[in-house]
């Protein structure tokens, strides 16, 4: 059974090509939500495997809404993603509850498969 | 020693001649009594004045009231000529011995300037010198002094045409008349000068009005005295102190002079003073603009790096992720699904065709390119060709100016058509930029619902600041339903 995703980003462009790429790569992907409230909502409603996270997000920020999903009764994976350098962030991304991060630029199933097998 | 030192230091030996001759004449005289009193009068009236009158004079060549003491000073020596026994000399005496009063007046009512202004200054000059010039002349004519005056030992009048004792008392009652005019003229106008006075002006005036006034006021009780036929031992003792009060004034002159000198240093010191802290004041409002525009500048850089930041970041940069991942894919499938590797790939070209697009639009908010290329009125058509409200160029200048002129004008007009299209809700912007009077004055107007508040938003703020970067004005008016018309005044040589 191929893995649920959600995927949380607030520009419709990158959420379509994101959803092209993890589909072709075996991934079912579930939902779609642009800010973070919508983001905690759907993982709440849809229950995702994998919740891929954008960092910037107009109301809240992606470690603000992975701290979120960690409390949810079933906690998906979340891997964090962004089209900044992971050290832009400094040690956000280590301290966060996160799997992992990927740049967008280095998106794709295999890099996302190797962080949450 | 200057020309000026040289005719004063004649004038006080002339004085010093005049008050030795007065002695002369006075001691010998047959017919003027008590000598003493006469001669201490004549001497202490005539020098007083004469000298203080001539140092004021040395003091403060510019004002007339020096001058006018030293005349006084000379005119009491006609009392001392009036001594004479020779008939000329008495007759010259008689003739000026009333002028000192007259002078008197001028200088009291002129002081401290020494100029007469006003027509009830006039007035009382003019009737007290016609009252003891002309009109003393005329009543000489009339009088012979031994018959008239009672006085025996008096010489013979040279100018007498006959004596009539009517005319002569006539002419005498006028004089009377005329001088008590002029007098209540003349303290009537020091009283309202005195309270129209300031504190500093009233030092000044004190000294003179003290003792003159009180020395008219006794001349005037003097003159009536005489007119009442008062007993001979009163009218010579208002005489006495009245005289004793004139050779007192030419010191009250003087101090309210020298004190007038100081309060004038006061005064331009005060003055002085209030303009530095004015001048002070205006600075430091300055300062603090300078400094809260510098401030605005600044935080206007780092709002633009945040914008360029977010911009590139919200834009280019996610289409070209997005192209990455499209790229990937249309690899990863290119063995096994070529027409959907195809299919892709010109997705991609799209994408990247976008990207493209919108880097240049970008490129051009930071520093439109025609602008440098090509200039202003180039640049302002470009404006108005992607603006979304139909805008009319009503002017714009056709030479190349300062890059920072050029460059504060287009984004005002960008700004301002950027907020047309936002928010105005208008059919049509009118875009003026002239040169004129040595500056670039820029007018951006439009026919929509205005009322916009020109402290709201951080765009004006920003080109208020560039403008005043540039020592030039900026304003907004913006009444509801009446449009809005953004102007500024860009200095521009």
């Amino acid at each position: 059974m191929p893995k649920s995703v959600l995927i949380v980003d607030d520009h419709p462009g990158f959420r379509a090509s994101a959803r092209r790429m993890l589909e072709a790569s075996g991934y079912a992907v579930v939902g779609e939500a642009g800010d973070g409230e919508a983001a905690v909502a759907a993982a709440g409603e849809l229950s995702p495997d994998l919740v891929l996270l954008d960092v910037q997000l107009p109301d809240l920020d992606g470690f603000e809404v992975a701290a979120r999903l960690q409390g949810l009764e079933r906690a998906p994976d979340v891997v964090l993603t962004s089209s900044r350098d992971r050290a832009d962030f400094g040690d956000a991304v280590s301290e966060s509850p996160a799997r992992g991060f990927i740049a967008k630029a280095e998106l794709s199933g295999q890099a996302l498969a190797e962080l949450v097998g | 020693m200057s020309g000026l030192r040289r005719a004063l230091v004649a004038l006080g030996v002339l004085a010093v001649l005049l008050g030795l001759l007065s002695t002369a004449l006075i001691l010998t005289s047959d017919h003027s009594s008590p000598r003493g009193l006469l001669l201490a009068l004549v001497l202490a009236a005539g020098w007083s004045f004469a000298f203080t009158g001539l140092f004021a004079w040395d003091r403060r060549p510019q004002n007339n009231t020096g001058a006018l003491m030293t005349a006084v000073g000379f005119a009491w020596f006609f009392q001392g000529l009036a001594a004479s026994n020779n008939e000329w000399i008495f007759a010259i005496g008689i003739l000026g011995q009333n002028l000192s009063f007259a002078i008197l007046i001028h200088l009291l009512v002129t002081f401290p300037s020494g100029k007469l202004r006003t027509r009830l200054q006039i007035a009382a000059v003019g009737i007290a010198y016609t009252a003891t010039g002309p009109l003393n002349l005329l009543w000489a004519l009339f009088t012979d002094p031994t018959v008239q005056r009672d006085c025996p030992g008096c010489p013979e009048n040279p100018v007498l045409i006959g004596g009539a004792e009517g005319v002569a008392n006539a002419i005498n009652a006028i004089q009377v008349i005329g001088g008590s005019a002029s007098i209540a003229i003349a303290i009537g106008l020091l009283i309202v000068n005195w309270r129209r006075s300031s504190a500093a002006e009233r030092r000044v005036l004190t000294p003179v009005l003290a003792t003159g006034g009180t020395a008219f006021a006794i001349l005037f009780v003097q003159l009536l005295a005489g007119e009442l036929g008062a007993p001979q031992a009163f009218q010579g003792a208002t005489f006495v102190t009245s005289v004793a009060l004139f050779a007192c004034l030419p010191f009250a002159f003087l101090l309210g002079l020298l004190r007038s000198r100081i309060g004038r240093a006061e005064e331009v010191s005060s003055a002085l003073s209030a303009e530095n802290q004015q001048l002070n004041a205006e600075l430091q409002a300055k300062v603090e603009e300078l400094r809260a525009s510098r401030h605005r500048i600044v935080e206007a850089g780092y709002a633009e790096r945040r914008r360029v930041e977010r911009d590139l970041h919200d834009g280019a940069q996610q289409r070209l992720m997005a192209l990455t991942m499209t790229l990937r894919l249309a690899r990863e499938k290119l063995d096994a699904e070529p027409e959907a590797s195809a299919e892709l790939l010109d997705e991609a070209m799209a994408e990247l065709g976008a990207a493209t697009a919108e880097l240049r639009e970008f490129a051009r908010g930071i520093h439109p390119v025609v602008l440098s290329d090509r200039g202003l009125a180039a640049a302002l058509g470009g404006l108005a060709e992607r603006s979304p409200v139909p805008v009319e160029i009503a002017a714009a200048p056709g030479e190349r100016l300062p890059m920072p002129v050029e460059s504060a004008a287009y984004f005002v007009v960008a700004e301002s058509l950027t907020n047309v299209a936002r928010y105005a809700g208008a059919e049509l912007a009118t875009v003026r930029v002239e040169r004129r009077n040595g500056a670039l004055e820029v007018e951006v107007s439009d026919d929509g619902a205005g009322g916009a508040d020109p402290d709201a938003g951080t765009g004006l703020r920003g080109l208020a600041d560039r403008v005043a970067a540039l020592d030039g004005s900026f304003a907004v008016r913006s009444e509801a339903g009446e449009g809005t018309t953004v102007e500024a005044r860009i200095p521009c040589a």
